[in-house]
Parts: C-alpha cells; sequence; structure tokens
C-alpha cells in the first residue's frame, strides 16, 4: 500500500497499537485497505511488513499460538468441502480437544439448522459456511479472538445469534477481540473502534 | 478426523505400483547377497585355497611311453621352457615317493588287512584341505595323509552301491587309524596313519611335503629326482594360448579346472549384473513414489495450508504420508524377505547334494534391514520436507 493510502491510518505508521486482553476492537476500512492483511500479520501467515508485533511473551513463532493463543475466522474460511460442518469443528477441537462433542454441537444447533450439522460443507450456503467457520473458530483456548468480516453473508438476526455466541465465549474465556468490517456495526459491545 | 480427508488424497494406482516394483526389486537384490554367500564355500575353494588359475600338467601317457617310462617324466629344460610362457606365473612340481610303501588295519582277532601304496606332494598353498592335524615333525610317529574326495565317492557310488555294502562318510573314515609300514634303503620304520582330509583338486594320495623330502632322502634311493606331475599357476586361466600350448607339446592339463574357474567369473558377473539391474528397479521405484508423494501434495495445496492455517504442524499434516508410506515399504520388505526365504529353499535343497551349504539366512535379514531402515528415513525425510515447503 502507498503512503497516502494510509495517511489517516489509526494503525499503519503509528509508532505503537496496543490490543488489550478482555477488550473489544472494532476495525473499519474500505474493502482493500488491509484489514485482512492486518489479521494476517497478527496470525503469522503474512511477513511481509515493517515493524514487529510484540505479543507480550516470548514467541519463536506466531504458529506456535495458533493453538491455544490465537484464534481466526478467515475471510475465506478455509474449511474442508468434503468433510461435514461437525466434522470440520471436530478437526479443529482435536489439537486441543477444548470442547466436549455436546458443546460443540450444541453451539452449531444455536446458529444452524440442525439437519446441516451432519451434511458435507460445500452442499451448505455461503452464510451457513461462515456460521461453521465461526464456530470452529471458538473450539480452542484462546487470548485473542480474529474475526475477518464475520457477518458479511449473514442476515441481522442471524448475525445477532453469532454475535451473541461469539461474545459469551471471549468473555468466558477473558479474551481480547478483534473484529474487522466494512462500516461499523453494532453487533457488540465494541470498547474502540479504529480506522485503516 | 484428518485421516477422513488425507485418505482421499492418495493415488491407489500408484501406491499399488510403487509396492509391486519395491517388492520385486528387493526380493532380487535379497536373493543376490544370499546366493553371494551361501556359495561362498564353493568360490573361495575355487579362488583361495587352490588358486582359481592353478591345474595339474602331466605328460600324456603313449603306447610308446609305456614301453619306456622315462618318457613320462619332465627334465630342466622342459621345466624351464613352461616357465618362460608369459601367461605362466609359476611353475611346481609334485614330490613322487622313492620307496616302498605299505598300509595295513588289524581287524581284529588276528586278522590284517594290507595294501601297498604310494605317496605325493604338492606345496601347501595347493592343498584345498585345511586341517591341524596335517603336520609332520621327525620326532612323531604320527603320519596324515590327504586322498582324493573321488576314491571315495567311487567307492560310496560305485562299489558300495552294487555290492549292497554301507556307505562310508568323510567324517567316519578320518576316524579310522592304520599303520604304515615304509621300506628302503635297508631301512624299515611304522608310522600310525590317519586320513586328515580329501581334496577334491589332487588326484594322488598326498602326504606333507616336509616329510616326503625327508623320507626320499632317508628312505629313497639316491638321485631320483624325478616328476611326473606339475602344478601350473597362470596369470589368466582363460588366456586362449594356454589350451594350445600344452597340446603342442603333448601334455595333458586338467581342463575342468580351467573351465570352473572361468565358470566361477561368470557366476560372479552374472551375479553383479542382476544385483545392478535390481538396485535399479528399487531406485526406480524410489523415485516412483517420492514423485507421486509430491504430486499428491502440490495437487492438495490448499488443503494442506487450510490445516496449516487452523492449527496443523507440518509434522502432524505429513504424519498420515510418512505412515502410509513406512507400513507399505515395511510390509513389502517383509514379503520380499518371506519370498527370498521360500526361493532360498527351493535352491538350497538342491545345491546340499552337490556341497554342504553352510551359513544361515543372515544376509537377507541383514540386507533387509539396512534397506528398510534407509528406505524409511528417506521417506519421512522426504515427505516432511514436501510438506513444509508447500505450506510455508
Amino acid at each position: 500500500m502507498s503512503e497516502s493510502e494510509v495517511a489517516g491510518s489509526d494503525i499503519y505508521l503509528q509508532p505503537t497499537v496496543v490490543f488489550q486482553r478482555g477488550r473489544k476492537y472494532m476495525v473499519c476500512a474500505k474493502s482493500g485497505h488491509g484489514k485482512t492483511s492486518l489479521l494476517n500479520f497478527i496470525y503469522g501467515s503474512n511477513r511481509s511488513f515493517d515493524g514487529t508485533i510484540d505479543y507480550g511473551m516470548p514467541v519463536d513463532s506466531p504458529f506456535a499460538l495458533r493453538r491455544d493463543k490465537l484464534s481466526y475466522l478467515f475471510q475465506d474460511l478455509c474449511l474442508f468441502s468434503e468433510l461435514t460442518a461437525i466434522e470440520n469443528v471436530r478437526l479443529k477441537n482435536n489439537l486441543t480437544h477444548f470442547k466436549s462433542d455436546a458443546e460443540m454441537e450444541a453451539m452449531l444447533a444455536a446458529i444452524l439448522p440442525a439437519e446441516k450439522k451432519d451434511q458435507p460443507v460445500r452442499t451448505l450456503s455461503l452464510g451457513q459456511r461462515q456460521r461453521v467457520a465461526a464456530v470452529r473458530a471458538l473450539c480452542q483456548p484462546f487470548d485473542y479472538l480474529l474475526l475477518d468480516e464475520p457477518f458479511s453473508h449473514i442476515d441481522h438476526q442471524n448475525a445477532q445469534l453469532l454475535a451473541d455466541l461469539v461474545c459469551r465465549e471471549v468473555d468466558n474465556q477473558g479474551a481480547g477481540l478483534i473484529v474487522t468490517a466494512l462500516d461499523a456495526i453494532d453487533l457488540f459491545n465494541f470498547d474502540e473502534v479504529l480506522h485503516l | 478426523m484428518l485421516a477422513k480427508l488425507q485418505r482421499k488424497t492418495l493415488i491407489p494406482t500408484q501406491i499399488v505400483g510403487y509396492a509391486l516394483t519395491l517388492l520385486v526389486g528387493v526380493t532380487i537384490v535379497l536373493l543376490a547377497f544370499q546366493l553371494y554367500a551361501d556359495l561362498q564355500p564353493m568360490l573361495t575353494q575355487q579362488t583361495d585355497v587352490f588358486k582359481a588359475h592353478t591345474v595339474t600338467v602331466s605328460k600324456n601317457v603313449t603306447l610308446f611311453k609305456t614301453a619306456n617310462k622315462e618318457g613320462v617324466y619332465f627334465d630342466q629344460r622342459e621345466l624351464d621352457r613352461i616357465q618362460q610362457q608369459d601367461f605362466v606365473k609359476k611353475v611346481s612340481r609334485f614330490t613322487s615317493s622313492s620307496f616302498n610303501v605299505s598300509a595295513s588295519i588289524n581287524l581284529g582277532d588276528g586278522h590284517r588287512m594290507s595294501t601297498d601304496l604310494f605317496f605325493e606332494s604338492v606345496p601347501d598353498e595347493y592343498l584345498d584341505v585345511q586341517s591341524d592335524a596335517w603336520q609332520w615333525d621327525s620326532t612323531s610317529d604320527f603320519l596324515p595323509i590327504v586322498i582324493p574326495e573321488d576314491y571315495l565317492s567311487l567307492y560310496n557310488f560305485g562299489f558300495a552301491e552294487s555290492q549292497s555294502l554301507p556307505v562310508i562318510s568323510q567324517n567316519t573314515l578320518s576316524q579310522v587309524s592304520f599303520n604304515i609300514v615304509i621300506d628302503g634303503n635297508g631301512r624299515h620304520r611304522m608310522y600310525t596313519s590317519r586320513i586328515v582330509g580329501f581334496s577334491g583338486k589332487i588326484n594322488s594320495i598326498l602326504v606333507p611335503e616336509d616329510f616326503l623330502v625327508w623320507a626320499n632322502r632317508y628312505f629313497g634311493a639316491p638321485s631320483t629326482d624325478r616328476c611326473s606331475r606339475l602344478l601350473v599357476e597362470f596369470t589368466d586361466a582363460s588366456d586362449e594360448r594356454i589350451p594350445a600350448f600344452f597340446e603342442g607339446n603333448g601334455l595333458n592339463i586338467n581342463k575342468s579346472e580351467l573351465e570352473t574357474s572361468k565358470m566361477v567369473f561368470i557366476f560372479r558377473f552374472a551375479l553383479l549384473f542382476v544385483f545392478v539391474i535390481a538396485a535399479i528397479i528399487i531406485a526406480l521405484s524410489m523415485a516412483f513414489i517420492v514423485m507421486s508423494l509430491n504430486l499428491i501434495v502440490q495437487k492438495n495445496r490448499e488443503l494442506f495450508v487450510n490445516l496449516y492455517n487452523i492449527g496443523y504442524s507440518t509434522s502432524q499434516i505429513a504424519r498420515f504420508y510418512q505412515r502410509v508410506v513406512s507400513i507399505i515399504t515395511v510390509a513389502d520388505l517383509l514379503l520380499a524377505v518371506v519370498a527370498a526365504l521360500v526361493i532360498r529353499g527351493l535352491y538350497v535343497s538342491r545345491l546340499q547334494t552337490i556341497f554342504s551349504v553352510g551359513g544361515g539366512t543372515l544376509p537377507i535379514i541383514l540386507t533387509a534391514s539396512i534397506l528398510c531402515l534407509f528406505l524409511l528415513l528417506a521417506y519421512n525425510g522426504l515427505i516432511r520436507r514436501s510438506v513444509r515447503s508447500v505450506v510455508r
């Protein structure tokens, strides 16, 4: 990105930006302004930036944080289309066995029609897939939850259901939340809104 | 879950192809090693003990020579002439006894059986018998003897067979002691004796050379340093001038010796050739599975990246493929070991009738183990590297 594009940014080119545990952050920007890049920098899947990210603990590679410190709802979802909804969630949960089978099923049931749980993800609509991916992101311990445009394909009513589910989990874990969106959304009680 | 996801990425035909080629290659390699080890006694007997390039040479016995016996002996001029041929490395002589020898054996109740004998000797390095008892010293009354294997075969398969007599093993015969009486030069001495070995190469009744040299002086007629048979060692036994030279000079060579040494050479070469081909087959099978795995990794790049994204490490992603390839490889090698053992069983039962196959199946087991270790290390490393290269 050119300097002029990020001139008014609350994050890029700033000397330091601090995200704290227990607080909820909204990151707003037009498309193409680096929302996903920011989350990828934090998650460690994109390293093409200047500066440093301090995780508040010694970290060899951000990869080590993926199991129990950072959870990420990818914009492109990264679901496995051959596996069913519940299998996708289990695959993630198998890494840490953080949730019980019943908990996973309950979370899916809260935001997805019951019959969809055992269908291969490729047969689900985009919005349904997005909700599966969100549930998957909740099935691990984390200090920060990163949600990249989590409601882009979901109607308002379902978005509220999902937001409630996410809030409960974030609050339970005492974690920080970073949500990106095109425009400000009022589904969470954000502590801070940042503009890229 | 992960296995379910990754199972679909495998390409069964390629795995079957790998398993088959590896099986064929490994079975042949194992057999080549085992066969080489099994035939080692025969090969080394040929090459080391009785040098592969050594033959026995004598003059042709003709009607004329039957009348004039002097004709069968070599004189110094003839010896020099053979020695001067550039394919001849060394000429050694058979030493023969120039005294009377008789052997006798007590049959109990006062009966005795006795026969007249002769002795010859050759330098120890040409003798294909190894025995601790093959020693003589002037103070001892014990005299070790080596007889040709053929004598015993002649008795066992010819005489005993036709007369319904029991056959005698080499071992049994070696335990029988008998008396040797030597007369000559007005002297007389009795020795106890035993057969300490059977020569497959030298067709004569042999005693240690130092004994015969001493005995010829002590018992023998003076000035009888005659020799009717030679041991000729060649630099290269396959030299085609050899048969021509000996035939042209009315000499008789033991051609089968030459033939065997040629066969040993051809056999070794053939075994090496088979080994190289099998090694190439194994190398191809390895290339095949490595290419197949690379194809899987490239085709499923997105799957692997997704797994890595949700927190699966490269070693966790690679583990499934490492397991599949390891299990197939180990099972394949076990199968190859079984196949090689079965085939060995078939040829050993035939070989046992010709000579005793010593040694066990260590070559098969050892080769398979080393190969297994090498393949597993190579594959596990390669798969890990290939997965890592695609997710990062």
